[in-house]
């Protein structure tokens, strides 16, 4: 009881600050609690993400190396050597795309 | 019984029949969505833009929100220097947003009183882009010259490895266009099929007797739930498309990062 006279007693300022830092740390709380309770809303669009990523690359490896065979007539060099580049590409679109949904939080796409 | 073939929303069919020098330049239901979300965003602008009150209306409040919403998506991702494609992004991001939410409505003012989705066209999401890759690799040359080529040459990688890095990071840059636009296009068509195939299960077990139709409410909630979520899709997948056109436009303003 003391404690409640005396905040009241004190400086206006001083409480308005005092409920600023409450509300924040309530605030923070709830959005901890929020992100705990559903972690990852887009896991669709994640996985959608990661999936789109690799195919383009090897698509577009494969894709190259046919349009090399057909130009240059290096059948079937060009194909496999698109295929093994595209996989890599993929690959690397995958990691990219993993490094940026780390960076962005678990919520991933979501920000 | 009523048609329950799931891929049968996604049909284009020619409203205003055209041909040019042989070309179909017909005007489809796909041509008169595209027109319905481009009169929708200026209409939504111009009303909230008429007033410009200083304590913002509904209408301006929305538009606000938008702005605030592309320009903070710009500037985390491009810096302030990448405001000056704001016209672009927010275009893009709006057209696709709009397209999205409309393909979400069953029912439509348009030909055979029937919504669709032009986004779930592999061939719309492929334009929009390349239309993104064109802008990028325009700009990036016209700004940074023969230096835009150093983001196919990362730096600190051995000398002898460039023969293999170089080709795998064009193929990588290469399928970007190609991975942002199957990302919408597969998203949009999928979750659409998904709810039509729940709600021709409402209708088959409807009418297949008394335990059908009551055994029906367990597809009707999942068509429910499914509605929602594909409501969250929709925003996504423009928020998405447009947060990756500003990361690509970012390695335009600075390659080699």
């Amino acid at each position: 009881m003391s404690d409640q006279d005396e905040s009241n007693h004190s400086d206006p300022r001083d409480k308005a600050s005092d409920f600023e830092r409450r509300l924040n740390a309530k605030l923070e709380a709830r959005r901890v609690e929020e992100e705990r309770r559903n972690p990852s809303r887009s896991g669709w669009s994640i996985g959608l993400r990661y999936g789109s990523d690799f195919f383009a690359g090897v698509l577009v490896g494969a894709g190259g190396g046919l349009v090399v065979d057909r130009l240059l007539g290096w059948t079937p060099w060009g194909l496999i050597v698109g295929l093994l580049l595209g996989f890599a590409a993929g690959t690397l679109n995958v990691v990219r795309a993993a490094r940026d949904i780390n960076a962005s939080g678990d919520t991933g796409a979501k920000k | 019984m009523a048609d329950t073939n799931p891929i049968r929303q996604f049909e284009v069919h020619p409203v205003l029949p055209m041909e040019v020098n042989g070309i179909d330049l017909s005007f489809t239901n796909s041509s008169y969505f595209m027109f319905l979300a481009v009169a929708g965003v200026t209409l939504l602008m111009a009303l909230a833009t008429t007033k410009r009150a200083l304590v913002p209306g509904r209408g301006q409040s929305i538009a606000e929100l938008l702005y605030e919403f592309v320009a903070g998506m710009i500037r985390s991702t491009a810096g302030t220097e990448g405001l000056r494609f704001f016209p672009f992004v927010f275009t893009l991001f709006m057209f696709i947003l709009t397209l999205n939410m409309l393909g979400m409505m069953h029912y439509m003012p348009a030909p055979g009183w029937h919504g669709f989705t032009v986004t779930s066209h592999i061939i719309v999401t492929f334009a929009l882009s390349m239309l993104v890759m064109v802008i990028v690799v325009g700009y990036g040359v016209w700004k940074n010259g023969f230096k835009f080529l150093k983001l196919f040459v990362p730096s600190g990688v051995p000398l002898p490895l460039y023969a293999i890095v170089t080709p795998i990071e064009v193929i990588s840059f290469l399928s970007r266009p190609l991975s942002l636009s199957v990302r919408l296009f597969a998203n949009m068509l999928a979750g659409h099929i998904l709810l039509k195939v729940f709600a021709s299960f409402v209708i088959m077990m409807g009418t297949a007797g008394v335990l059908g139709f009551l055994g029906a409410a367990l597809p009707l909630f999942m068509v429910v739930a499914l509605t929602a979520l594909e409501f969250l899709v929709a925003f996504l997948q423009a928020y998405v498309f447009a947060i990756l056109t500003c990361i690509y436009l970012n390695d335009a303003l600075h390659p080699g990062h």
